[in-house]
């Protein structure tokens, strides 16, 4: 028995130095980075939740009262269609912008005479922050679908149009020339070499759109509206039901992370194809 | 009649609110079939010339015909290999080499495309260089898929501006006995612009020699060596010698001259 306890003695000693060290390595592995992120996450929420005041409540509500409300807006169909109309809104007015931007920038690209005559009206509109036509929407689409899709159509079309433009405007002449002499007609040119070669600038205004895009959704939404998660933090704000608003605040932060995650995804296919 | 021939015609450029004269009025006639090289001293107008022709740049006075009418827009009926390769970068080296024939006005060589596509990919020697991208090769390759690309549709005039500058001197004596063989075979008319007095006595039926600038012609010497020619051995003959040592007579000074500006 007596030959047993130094053995024993040293390793108590050894376990006692190691801690610090192994903490460190343990923050070095993702499984410790996501366990030390879980319990941050958890000790937060146990003070939000536990919290003693209730006035502080009546503000800050609490975890377990907001994914009740979230609940119920899943049961009752309410939360489908409020993303739903963000969604259909953000997406109609991309598309639009993105077809109506790449259209004109080609075309003023062809036409350089036309976009000389009209360039500063366009500098002009592209400068000003969009998000001031959003007023000016409402009385005249109203507070639907319409107007929010009309704000985020003219936020991307500039974007897209002067990506366009940009690419238009840097396609090597020399390559055009060299296709011109071998016969193409001016639609070959186009099909052949503007177009091509301005692609990568087209793709990198839309990507850039994107965001701008959602932001400006929510953004009408927030001013006047009557669908949508920007109205449902709105609405709920409104009424002062911090439950409400932090619930639809919870399902921004999810959208806002799908889709940066949807981007980063097609980036890399785009940048690996 | 002449295929293209100049009359008068001189070019001058204004650059920074100053006029430089980049060809004094030149007259000359280039029949058809006939392969004439344009050598001469840097900055001469060689290839304002070859521009001229292609109906890329306008003369400021004289006249440029083809075929006895006034070019007075782009050329379709030359073939222009010009000093810097205009290879579409988005497309591999055999599909840069088929465009000529993807138009609409050789719609009818589309069905044999891919093999005419594979025989001169292998008569440049691309083999095994078909699926890369113009970024991914060298200047020389670069230079033999724009070559390619101009040779399969077989322009009636071939204007070439220093097309085998950037090649090693082996490759550049295989080229210029492939170019030698085509032109020949499919009696085509070429003006070719290049450095090398060599080069220009291996392959032309006649030898133009610039003046440094403002460019104008300083002579004109008919090369009368038998053909088909060796390009490989014709340097090294009698014949050859007398004419490459005449001629650079003539060009020493204007290189000399050309130097100082």
């Amino acid at each position: 028995m007596s030959g047993v306890r130094p053995q024993a003695a040293g390793a108590g000693l050894a376990r006692s130095q190691l801690p610090q060290p192994n903490l460190a390595s343990l923050l070095s592995t993702s499984l410790g980075r996501s366990l030390a992120r879980l319990l941050l996450a958890l000790m937060l929420l146990a003070l939000w939740q536990y919290q003693p005041s209730d006035k502080l409540r009546f503000w800050m509500s609490g975890p377990v009262q907001i994914v009740g409300r979230l609940w119920t807006w899943l049961l009752d169909g309410s939360l489908w269609g409020n993303v739903g109309s963000t969604l259909l809104a953000m997406s109609l007015g991309y598309t639009i912008g993105t077809g109506i931007g790449v259209a004109l920038g080609l075309l003023f690209g062809l036409m350089p005479r036309l976009h000389r005559v009209l360039s500063p009206y366009i500098t002009a509109l592209y400068a000003m922050p969009k998000i001031a036509l959003a007023p000016l929407f409402v009385i005249v689409l109203g507070i639907g679908i319409e107007s929010k899709v009309a704000l985020v159509a003219i936020t991307v079309f500039f974007l897209v149009l002067n990506s366009t433009l940009d690419g238009v405007r840097n396609v090597d002449r020399d390559l055009v020339r060299a296709l011109s002499l071998m016969g193409a007609t001016r639609s070959e040119v186009i099909r052949k070499v503007l177009i091509p070669a301005t692609l990568p600038w087209i793709f990198t205004g839309m990507r850039i759109a994107v965001r701008y895009a959602f932001t400006n959704t929510l953004l009408a939404e927030l001013i006047a509206s009557n669908s949508g998660i920007g109205f449902m933090i709105e609405y709920y704000s409104g009424v002062f039901d911090a439950t409400g608003t932090y619930a639809a605040i919870l399902v921004l932060v999810i959208m806002s992370v799908g889709l940066t995650e949807l981007l980063t995804t097609i980036e890399a296919k785009m940048s690996h194809g | 009649m002449p295929r293209v021939e100049l009359s008068g015609v001189s070019k001058a450029f204004v650059t920074r609110e100053r006029e430089v004269q980049a060809l004094q009025p030149t007259d000359l006639g280039v029949e058809p079939h006939e392969f004439v090289a344009l050598v001469g001293p840097s900055g001469c107008g060689k290839s304002t010339i070859l521009n001229l022709i292609a109906g890329l740049l306008q003369p400021s006075s004289g006249v440029v015909r083809y075929d006895g009418a006034a070019v007075q827009s782009v050329n379709r009926a030359v073939g222009y290999m010009t000093q810097k390769d205009t290879l579409l970068p988005w497309r591999t080296a055999a599909d840069n080499i088929r465009v000529a024939l993807e138009l609409k006005c050789r719609a009818g060589s589309r069905n044999d495309a891919e093999s005419r596509v594979a025989q001169i990919i292998d008569l440049v020697g691309l083999g095994g260089f078909e699926k890369h991208y113009p970024a991914e090769l060298s200047g020389g390759m670069r230079k033999r898929v724009a070559l390619a690309r101009t040779l399969i549709y077989e322009p009636e005039t071939l204007l070439m501006d220093e097309p085998f500058g950037a090649l090693d001197a082996q490759l550049k004596l295989l080229m210029l006995d492939q170019l030698q063989a085509l032109t020949r075979q499919r009696r085509m008319t070429v003006l070719f612009v290049t450095h090398d007095l060599g080069e220009a006595i291996t392959l032309a039926d006649r030898v133009v020699v610039f003046s440094a600038r403002p460019g104008r012609i300083r002579t004109i010497r008919a090369i009368d060596l038998p053909r088909p020619r060796d390009v490989f051995s014709i340097r090294f003959t009698e014949a050859f010698a007398h004419l490459h040592e005449s001629l650079w007579d003539e060009l020493k000074d204007e290189v000399a001259r050309g130097t100082d500006v």
